[in-house]
């Protein structure tokens, strides 16, 4: 209701009073003529004028009508095309339902605001004509001025009350006398006695008049809100006393009003009071939520260019990543030291502050909290600048390796065909892209008799292009890992494990087709002869076939999954596997042909070169796994054990004397100085097992079984399929050369999700993780270390 | 139609009004379980909303820094609890919005109350129910009648939310109801009532085949929830308690602190959105895949981290851990807790007979399996007296009824008082004097045909055989096939086509729960 107010005071002297058209100043005597008047003259004129004066043209009925409607269709078409973000529900998939719009509504404000100006335009009415007689009152130089001249324009400003009007004072009652000398209100004009007469001093007079003008600019200005009205009306009691205490300076200072006035104009000042006063937590929470819209802005950008430059590609400069990587990483201190300082307002304060208010800073907290969580930690780590080149150059290597792929390919089917007719071991030997040849190879024959139930071989005669793929790209491993070139072994092993789920997927469907008939005894023959000619990781495919066609006449579903999750686990244990290899070699080049024998004696030459870590880990396993969450894993012990113990695992069995031998070696080997894995599982039996489903379990089957039709397998059943060389994976990446940089970055990420854990309560997790850390630093050092010399 | 999102929608575009700034949402106490259960913290406080307060609470500061969106329920109290806060405002500005129709005189005595100016918006959303799932929603009313006759608050508070409804789905709907329940029929005048006073605010885009309240009684269908469920949601439910999306585990033998209570909402916890209507052997190895993957995913401490592809395995994957584990051990301890009430109560034996009897005409096997149950000490007070209940209400009139007897049984049991009278309560609640259709023998040739081949066919699967009446209306009135006799519309209908539009939800929801009627 700002707009009552006359426009800007250009020109103090001339100022003037009443309901003044806000665009030609004249004069109009009541508020009902002013309407009509503006309706008249200036409802053509400019919108850009009456958007200032909303406020003034929503009084005119038509004008009101007109922009309320406008507001309420602008509202209705932003709502509505929402997108609904939920998952599909069980048989219930709300997406197939009809595109829903916001439901109804209905909006009070405008009967509300009718209902509220009703009153309320008495009252700033009121409060502006204060205002400006307060201003001409104090426009002129009253110390200066003589008392006679300050009374004839105090009597200019608001005609005085008659003295005989008024016998009593109309506050106490008390009878006016020449002792009780009645005294004018110079703002309004009425009559009480000196007991109930206020004062308004000159700074509080000041203030409040350039407060109103400062409002008024505020609110003729284009860009005036809506809301700008509202924030100009707040109250606080902090400047009583400040007013009280000058209540005994000459009367020249002050301005003599009444009660009431000056009930209206402490209101006014309060408002102002409020209006210019912004707490420190707003202050803080508006540059936090600067700094999340900054990350919002460059979190996607730096991300993009991290995952192009991960993969080698050129298009982004790896410099100019960095910095981005660090700009954002310093925002994000930033986050996290302000929503700190929300935290901890007013803690060290007395009194303490309300408890709402801690809480409200807490939830600024978390909020902030959770917002760095999500992003900060999705913000993947750059390639190093040595990594980036090795990275360019593989993907160029990639590139080219792709385009020869499929002359390759074809290659290896003519090969192929060629190897069959000729003789077992010569063939063996004649690997693709002309590998040097194991000598292991000739004791592969005695693995022979391994895949009697096995119909893998059918599709390994059927020569799936997806396998000659993976063929080839294992024999890249090899040649990568001959030359030592770890980082291509490892993005190269990425590749196959893709194809590999592919190959996978193709088997499982063909399993399940394959089930149904029975294999032949021919198929197996061939069968056998096509084994020898098969690398490792083959053999763990078979391995995980073999058990394929064991769960596949339990139950179709059931082996799909299996499938799924055992090829991939195969995959990585190839990967060691292979990994394996190469270590091997590299850690005794003078013995080209690992015998069981050697690895033996090489395992312990391994512990001497890192003798920390056995005498660490029981112990550093121990407390983590106390500290565990009690259902980490119910079904672990179960897993520890069919690694031991699994029966069809005819891998284990017959291989023993081939590739698997030196690894259960190791194996056994570990088992006499690694004592925490009995320890692991006693922890496990005992304590961790709170929820381990044995209920559950007989549940789960009587069910099964009185429900007829139901998958007969027992849902527990079908562990994940194991693998002697799991267990090896410390030795073995032990040796893999840490680079520094890499660490650190680690460390720092780490470091982070301490802080995420600890703040969230997760002591167990903090302990895990700065075990990590700990772990980290001290590779750190090694590695300086190593270095140095 | 999808509830869940009709009320987030509204929430959203509360909030979103409001602009940026801290905020704070005041709500009473239905209201507040109106928006918990389509908002998460997490989600809520991503848009700016800091602090949760009732209406009510006497423990608020002062804090001129914050804009306030209240969402309330336009009832008398919250109405003076308001123009008290107008008065003395405790915050900067006030964005107000009412679940349900208020009244013009409300609205002006509020703004009279505005002295300061600080409401910058006052309007209807009608989001005035619990929306359970996207086709389901709840009033959390108990005992809404009784006898037979409407509790006058829950009368008005049923329609209100019903309204509310329609509103929030933007349908104007033909009304029908059950002819044989009176409440029905005067909760359908109520919700006819509303819509013809408001025509205003129903005047929606007209669809060709105008939408369909069914109003039913669950006292037609008294069986279906004396049965025990065996899928995820409605076992949770029957065995546990669903309170708003939360679950009490507490009486959860040995179970940790931070599990003592959780929340299973589907939308946000992708499990169980996938799960919550499947069985309980589909749940059994869905939880192991979910374990596996879960393992494979668990940072391996044996590991000790020591390569950079170990470090950066860990390192990418521990935030989706994180998750994980906590999805994890919430699900694992919920379907451990199902399991073994099961076990312990026998629950398998149970819900046997009680599809038995549900299902069979059979009298002699299930009056037999009944009394054999009995004498189980596994089977519950609760579930003995269950199985003797849905006894009574497929035998009511049996020649050879002999639920004197199962009662003595009951009582030699050691029953106590207040189960046995249930018994009583629940044939008097759904009998068949009650009843408008039969439950248990199908009338027309369609239907004996339809039970034959499936008796011919054989059971797929004994726990689940009943099927709910539910189904049956649906399907009819699906088919065009549901009787006007039985079903008639509210007042005159020139429209009398094949409606294929239903309120699913408000189908669903009337009349909760039976057993909190009784």
């Amino acid at each position: 209701m700002a707009s009552n107010y006359p426009p800007p005071f250009d020109d103090p002297v001339e100022v003037r009073e009443g309901f003044l058209c806000p665009l030609c100043l004249k004069d109009l005597q009541s508020f009902y003529q002013l309407q009509s008047h503006y309706e008249e003259e200036h409802s053509s004129e400019d919108r850009d004028v009456k958007g200032q004066l909303r406020n003034l043209v929503q009084k005119a009925k038509k004008a009101k009508k007109k922009l309320l409607k406008r507001e309420g269709d602008d509202r209705t078409d932003t709502g509505a095309q929402e997108r609904y973000e939920s998952f599909s529900y069980g048989g219930v998939d709300p997406y197939m339902w009809e595109p829903q719009e916001l439901g109804a509504m209905r909006s009070h404000l405008s009967d509300f605001k009718k209902h509220r100006a009703a009153r309320i335009d008495h009252y700033v009415v009121e409060v502006n004509k204060l205002i400006i007689r307060l201003e001409k009152l104090t426009s002129f130089d009253r110390t200066n001025t003589e008392s006679a001249k300050i009374r004839a324009i105090e009597k200019s400003v608001v005609p005085w009350v008659n003295d005989q009007d008024v016998p009593f004072c109309p506050d106490c009652g008390n009878k006016f006398s020449i002792r009780n000398r009645r005294h004018h209100c110079r703002l309004c004009g009425s009559i009480m006695c000196k007991k109930c007469m206020e004062l308004v001093s000159l700074p509080l007079a000041s203030k409040l008049t350039s407060a109103s003008k400062e409002a008024l600019a505020s609110h003729t200005s284009p860009n005036s809100s809506p809301n700008s009205i509202h924030g100009s009306r707040r109250g606080s009691i902090s400047s009583v006393s400040s007013v009280s205490s000058v209540l005994d300076e000459k009367d020249d200072d002050r301005i003599r009003c009444c009660r009431h006035c000056k009930d209206t104009l402490l209101k006014r000042e309060q408002q102002i009071d409020e209006k210019e006063y912004t707490p420190d937590i707003v202050k803080l929470y508006e540059k936090l939520r600067l700094c999340m819209e900054k990350v919002d802005q460059k979190a996607p950008e730096y991300i993009k260019m991290a995952e192009s430059l991960n993969v080698g590609e050129t298009t982004y400069n790896l410099e100019h990543a960095n910095d981005l990587r660090v700009e954002v990483q310093k925002v994000y201190e930033l986050i996290d030291a302000l929503s700190k300082k929300i935290l901890t307002l007013g803690l060290n304060e007395e009194p303490q502050p309300h408890p709402k208010t801690l809480q409200l800073q807490r939830m600024i907290r978390y909020s902030a909290t959770l917002f760095v969580q999500e992003k900060l930690l999705g913000l993947m780590s750059l390639p190093t600048k040595d990594k980036y080149e090795e990275l360019k150059e593989k993907r160029k290597q990639e590139m080219d390796r792709k385009l020869h792929m499929e002359r390759q390919a074809t290659l290896e089917t003519q090969r192929r065909l060629e190897e069959k007719q000729k003789d077992l071991v010569s063939r063996s030997t004649a690997a693709p892209n002309g590998e040097v040849p194991y000598p292991k190879r000739g004791t592969v024959k005695k693995s022979e008799g391994w895949l009697p139930t096995s119909s893998l071989p059918r599709q390994r005669e059927i020569a799936d292009p997806l396998l000659q793929q993976i063929d080839n790209i294992t024999s890249f491993i090899k040649q990568a890992k001959a030359a030592n070139r770890l980082d291509e072994v490892r993005m190269l092993q990425e590749n196959l494990r893709q194809l590999q789920d592919e190959y996978d997927q193709q088997q499982t469907l063909k399993a399940i087709e394959l089930s149904k008939r029975q294999a032949e005894e021919e198929e197996m023959q061939r069968e056998q002869l096509q084994v020898l000619r098969e690398k490792e990781w083959e053999r763990e495919q078979h391995k995980a076939m073999s058990q394929h066609s064991r769960t596949r006449s339990l139950d179709f579903r059931e082996v799909k999954q299996h499938q799924h999750e055992s090829g991939k686990e195969n995959l990585n244990q190839i990967a060691q596997s292979l990994d394996l290899d190469t270590t091997q070699m590299k850690s005794s080049p003078s013995s080209k042909t690992p015998s069981p024998d050697a690895v033996q004696k090489q395992v312990p030459k391994e512990n001497s070169v890192f003798p920390i870590k056995p005498r660490e880990g029981p112990q550093y396993i121990r407390e983590t796994d106390q500290n565990q969450t009690l259902l980490l894993n119910p079904f672990e012990d179960e897993a520890d054990t069919s690694q031991v113990e699994d029966p069809a695992n005819t891998l284990a069995r017959d291989s023993s004397q081939v590739v698997s031998l030196p690894t259960k070696a190791l194996h056994s080997d570990k088992k006499e100085y690694n004592p925490f894995e009995d320890d692991e599982e006693d922890q496990q039996t005992n304590g961790a097992t709170v929820y381990a489903p044995n209920p559950f379990e007989d549940n789960g089957n009587s069910f099964q079984k009185s429900v007829n039709d139901q998958n007969s397998g027992n849902p527990f059943e079908g562990l994940s399929s194991t693998n002697p060389f799991e267990v090896d994976d410390n030795e073995i990446s032990g040796e893999d050369i840490i680079e520094e940089e890499l660490l650190l970055q680690q460390i720092d990420n780490i470091k982070a999700y301490i802080f995420d854990a600890k703040h969230s309560g997760r002591m167990d997790e903090v302990e895990v993780l700065t075990e990590n850390l700990k772990e980290l630093k001290r590779t750190l050092a090694k590695q300086k270390e190593k270095s140095k010399c | 139609m999808n509830v869940v999102f009709a009320v987030k929608q509204y929430v959203s575009k509360m909030i979103e009004d409001s602009g940026p700034g801290m905020k704070v949402l005041l709500m009473d106490k239905e209201t507040t379980s109106i928006v918990s259960m389509v908002y998460t913290q997490s989600e809520i406080l991503q848009k700016e909303v800091y602090l949760f307060e009732r209406i009510d609470s006497l423990n608020r500061e002062t804090m001129k820094h914050l804009k306030a969106i209240c969402f309330l329920r336009p009832t008398k109290e919250n109405v003076e609890y308001l123009i008290q806060e107008l008065r003395r405002p405790k915050y900067s500005i006030y964005y107000i919005y009412f679940s349900n129709v208020i009244s013009k005189s409300d609205v002006k005595s509020l703004a009279e109350a505005d002295e300061q100016e600080v409401v910058a918006e006052i309007q209807e959303f009608y989001g005035d129910y619990i929306a359970v799932n996207p086709h389901v929603f709840s009033l959390n009313l108990l005992g809404c009648c009784q006898g037979r006759s409407w509790d006058l608050a829950q009368l008005s508070r049923t329609a209100q939310g019903l309204t509310a409804l329609l509103l929030s789905l933007k349908k104007c709907p033909m009304i029908r109801y059950q002819l044989s329940s009176d409440p029905a029929k005067r909760l359908a005048e109520c919700v006819k009532q509303v819509i013809t006073k408001e025509y205003e605010l129903f005047d929606f885009r007209r669809t060709e085949v105008p939408p369909l309240l069914l109003i039913l009684d669950r006292s037609d269908d008294a069986i279906t929830p004396l049965l025990n469920q065996w899928t995820y949601q409605a076992m949770v439910h029957e065995l546990l308690g669903i309170n708003n999306n939360r679950i009490d585990l507490s009486r959860v033998p040995g179970i940790s602190k931070d599990l003592r209570e959780v929340v299973l909402s589907a939308e946000n916890d992708e499990f169980y959105a996938n799960n919550m209507y499947l069985n309980f052997a589909e749940i059994g190895s869905n939880i192991k895949n979910l374990m596996e993957d879960f393992q494979r995913r668990k940072p391996k401490e044996q590991q000790k981290l020591e390569s950079i592809a170990d470090m950066k395995a860990f390192v990418e994957n521990y935030p989706q851990f994180k998750k994980m584990s906590g999805t994890v051990s919430k699900h694992v301890t919920v379907v451990g807790e199902l399991s073994r009430l099961a076990s312990e109560r026998n629950l398998l034996e149970v819900s046997e007979v009680e599809q038995e009897l549900a299902c069979q005409n059979d009298h002699s096997s299930a009056h037999q399996n009944v009394r054999r149950l009995l004498q189980n000490p596994k089977v519950t007070e609760f579930d003995a007296a269950r199985l003797v209940m849905l006894y009574a209400l497929h035998y009511e009139r049996h020649s050879s009824n002999s639920l004197p007897g199962l009662m003595m049984d009951l009582k030699n049991k050691g029953v106590s008082e207040k189960y046995r009278k249930l018994v009583s309560a629940v044939v008097e609640y759904g009998g068949k004097r009650v009843r408008g259709s039969d439950l248990f023998s199908p009338k027309d040739a369609v239907a004996i045909t339809k039970q034959f081949l499936k008796g011919l066919k054989g059971v797929e699967n004994v726990y689940t055989q009943h099927q709910p009446f539910l189904h049956e209306t649906l399907d009819q009135l699906i088919k065009g096939k549901l009787k006007d006799g039985q079903y008639p519309y509210l007042g005159p209908s020139t429209l009398r086509d094949r409606d294929s539009v239903t309120l699913w939800g408000a189908i669903a929801a009337q009349n909760p729960g039976s057993l909190g009627m009784l």
